[in-house]
This record gives structure tokens, sequence and C-alpha cells, in this order.
């Protein structure tokens, strides 16, 4: 349980500082801002409680939300992403994973359906983000290529991470 | 009543959900400048409250220097203003008759362009200090005429000053004459206001108006003919029952002097000289 905590809180510490220390900073043409800290929420254990998925998620959106001066946001994408995770990763994880508790990863999951996992949580995330901020559908042309850009470039930024803590953590064991 | 319960706690991650996401909202709501414009301005007064109060300490803490500041600004500004002031007088002010026909008078003489830089009014020996001295060319009993028109005499000179004895001097006499009449006297003054001397010597049988005007005689070569010195205000008989005594109104306002000239004559002048030893030696006895 405790060790379970270190692992969430690393990730939450981690995540958090590398959105405001460099993801903050990029905005790739004006429009492509990564926001990979959603990528905290994709990893908990599978069989983390439905609350405490959606108390992370608001805690973390709201802590980056303070430092991005965008309250309630992240917050709001954050907890949905938290509400709908276990449906995504029961849609997505392998048949023979339902039973056991385990991380989701790349390697535990397929590397596709880990890609489709993430690449879903992050369209929805951004598209709420986006949504929420524009707050309005006038622009949406420009909302939409918003929407997009970003997306790729965070599922690609995760996507990178996650080749990093996989091979992080395969390399000991061998 | 069970199943409402078995309800709840089987569905309670979705409450939290709602809950949580209220929340967000609310801050989004509450917060942001441009989602919660409404609130916007009722936020922003909170936040000028607070910045106002912080402003009005530290604006308080800092009166003493913000009060030296402002002084030393001020001073700077009425020097500024007095500059400009003095700059405006010079361009606004218009060539007179009377300016006209002492630079003609005065054509053909070397003339030096000087400052007052300081003179007294009240008293009965009152004294002019120029900015021109000796360097400058400038000898004792060189005449000083101004715009308004006749203004004194060099009395002694310093290497870059020169003190100047002025018409509103008791010890100055002037030549003068009245214009198109043959008879002179001298200017001279006996105290009281600095705009009004008086003209001896004038022989009762000449015919005169009042407002007629009094200029230089060219009888010293101190001051060239026909420079203006004041008009006739009015005419008294003098006391020695042969002469009148004209009351002048000097045309120099020497309560404003500033810009004058001095006339650099070659010939040492002659009779208005004698006479301003004579009385020196007068006081001096």
């Amino acid at each position: 349980m405790l060790a379970r905590l270190l692992y969430s809180t690393k990730w939450f510490v981690m995540l958090i500082a590398l959105q405001v220390l460099v993801f903050n900073h990029i905005h790739i043409a004006g429009y492509a801002t990564p926001l990979p800290y959603v990528y905290f929420l994709l990893i908990l254990p599978s069989d983390t409680p439905r609350s405490a998925l959606l108390m992370w998620g608001f805690a973390l959106g709201f802590i980056v939300d303070t430092f991005t001066n965008t309250p309630g946001m992240a917050a709001a994408a954050l907890t949905f992403i938290g509400f709908i995770r276990p449906a995504l990763l029961h849609f997505f994880s392998p048949r023979d994973k339902e039973d056991n508790a385990y991380l989701p990863s790349a390697t535990e999951m397929r590397h596709s359906s880990f890609f489709g996992y993430v690449l879903v949580a992050v369209l929805l995330h951004e598209s709420i983000f986006f949504s929420l901020e524009a707050f309005t559908l006038y622009n949406w042309q420009e909302l939409l290529i918003n929407i997009a850009t970003s997306s790729a470039l965070t599922t690609l930024i995760i996507i990178a991470i996650e080749s990093i803590r996989s091979s992080v953590r395969t390399t000991p064991k061998e | 009543m069970n199943n409402l319960l078995d309800f709840l706690r089987k569905y309670h991650y979705f409450f939290l959900f709602i809950l949580l996401e209220v929340a967000s909202f609310a801050l989004l709501f509450y917060f942001n400048n441009y989602q919660g414009s409404v609130w916007y301005t009722s936020a922003n007064r909170v936040t000028a409250s607070i910045d106002r109060f912080y402003g009005d300490v530290q604006t308080y803490l800092n009166l003493q220097h913000v009060n030296r500041k402002l002084t030393d600004h001020n001073i700077q500004l009425q020097r500024q203003i007095d500059v400009l002031r003095e700059r405006l007088a010079d361009l606004d002010h218009d060539s007179t008759e009377t300016e006209r026909l002492v630079a003609k008078s005065l054509e053909g003489y070397r003339l030096i362009p000087a400052k007052v830089i300081s003179s007294t009014l009240v008293r009965r020996n009152n004294y002019l200090v120029i900015d021109r001295g000796a360097k400058d060319g400038i000898r004792p009993e060189m005449g000083v005429v101004s715009g308004g028109g006749v203004v004194g005499i060099v009395f002694l000179t310093g290497p870059n000053y020169s003190l100047v004895l002025p018409a509103i001097n008791a010890r100055s006499s002037i030549s003068c004459r009245i214009r198109n009449h043959r008879f002179f006297g001298y200017l001279q003054w006996d105290g009281g206001s600095p705009i009004e001397a008086y003209v001896s010597d004038i022989p009762r049988y000449a015919r005169l108006k009042v407002g007629e005007v009094i200029e230089t005689s060219g009888y010293s070569s101190i001051f060239p003919p026909g420079i203006f010195v004041g008009r006739i205000r009015a005419i008294h008989n003098a006391p020695d029952g042969v002469t009148y005594r004209l009351d002048v109104t000097l045309g120099t306002d020497f309560g404003r002097l500033r810009d004058v000239t001095v006339i650099a004559t070659e010939n040492r002048a002659e009779i208005d000289t004698l006479r301003v030893h004579a009385l020196q030696s007068e006081q001096a006895i």
C-alpha cells in the first residue's frame, strides 16, 4: 500500500514538475501545447478504486491549474478522465489481465492497445481542456486544430516517457 | 431504503465525480478571467482593494522621500518656467517706435550688448551692474541705452563687469534737450519714483507743452544726439526764479531693465564728465 502510494506520488510530482517547468512553455506554431500529465492517471494500478482515481485526477488538475492560471479547466478534464479510466482500461486491456491487478504499461498490455488507450484518453482530455479554455464554438476550426495538434504532441511525449519507463523498469530485472 | 443505500454505495464514485466536476466548474467560473467575466469585476474589486491597502501603507512610509522629491521637482520646474517666460518675452517683444528711433540714432556707433545682472531702484544712489567690462572694450564715461531710451553712464569698469550710474541716481546728470527746440538742460533725479526725473535749467521764455519729448543733446560725446529720454509730465517754476523745472517721465523702465547697449565712444566725454566729477568732489567734501 505504502509502496503504491510512493509510486503514485513520485509520478505525480514528476509530471507536475515537467509540465510546469518544461511543457507549459512549449507552444508549437501557437497551437500545440503538450499536456502529458494525463499520463499519471493512465498508469495507476488497474485495481485503483474509482473514487481514488477521481480524487487523484482532481488534485493533479487543481495543482496544474494553479500554476498555469487556468483554474478548473485541467481539474474538470482530469476528473473526467479519472471517471472513464476504468472503462477505457477495460476496453483496451487484454482478456487475460482482467482478473489480477497490474500496472498499465506498454509491456503489460500490448503496445498497440496501450497506444490506443493513451490516444483516446489524451484526445478526450485535450478536447475537454481546450473546449473549456475557448468556452465557445465560435472559432471551431481553430479549436479543432488546437485539439488535434496538442493531442498528437501529447501522445508522442507520453509514448516517449512510457518507453523510457519500461526500459528503466526492465533493465534491472535482466 | 436499503436499495437506495446500496445504490449510493455502489455508485458513490459517480456522485464524487459530479461533485468534483462541480467544484472544477466553480473554480472555472469564479476565477478565470474570460469564462468568469460576470464575476470578473467583483473579483477585480477585491484584488484592487487589497492592492490599494498595500499601496496606501507603502505610500505612507515613503511620504518623506516623496516630499523631498516633489520639492526638488518643483524648484526645477519653477526655474524652467522662468527661463521659458523670459524667452517668450524676448520673442513676443514687438519693437516700438522709440526703439526704432533709438536704433536709428545709434547707427554708426560701435555698440556693445550687455545684460543687467543687478540693479537697485529704491535708494537715492542707485547703480546697475552689467555683464560686460574692460575686456569687452568698455570704459568709464560710455553711454548706456536700452530699447526704452537712455539708461545711464558707465561709472567704473572691472575686467568682466561694469558699474553703471543710471539716470535714477542722484549723482547722475545727463545733458539733454527738448526735441524740435534748442533748449537744453540736465536730466537729474533726486529720489522717489524710478520712472520720474526732472530736467533743470530750461529758460522761462521757452514755449513748452506737456508731453513733448526730451532727448539727448549730443553736446557731450557720451550719447549721440536724439536718443529718447522721456516725456514732459509737468512744468514747474524752478526756485531760482529764472528757469523751469520739467518733470519727466522716463522712457526706460528701470524695474524691468535687462538688455542694454553700451555705446562705445572713442572721444572722452567732457561736459558730462566734468559735471560728474564736480558732483563727486562736492559730495566728497
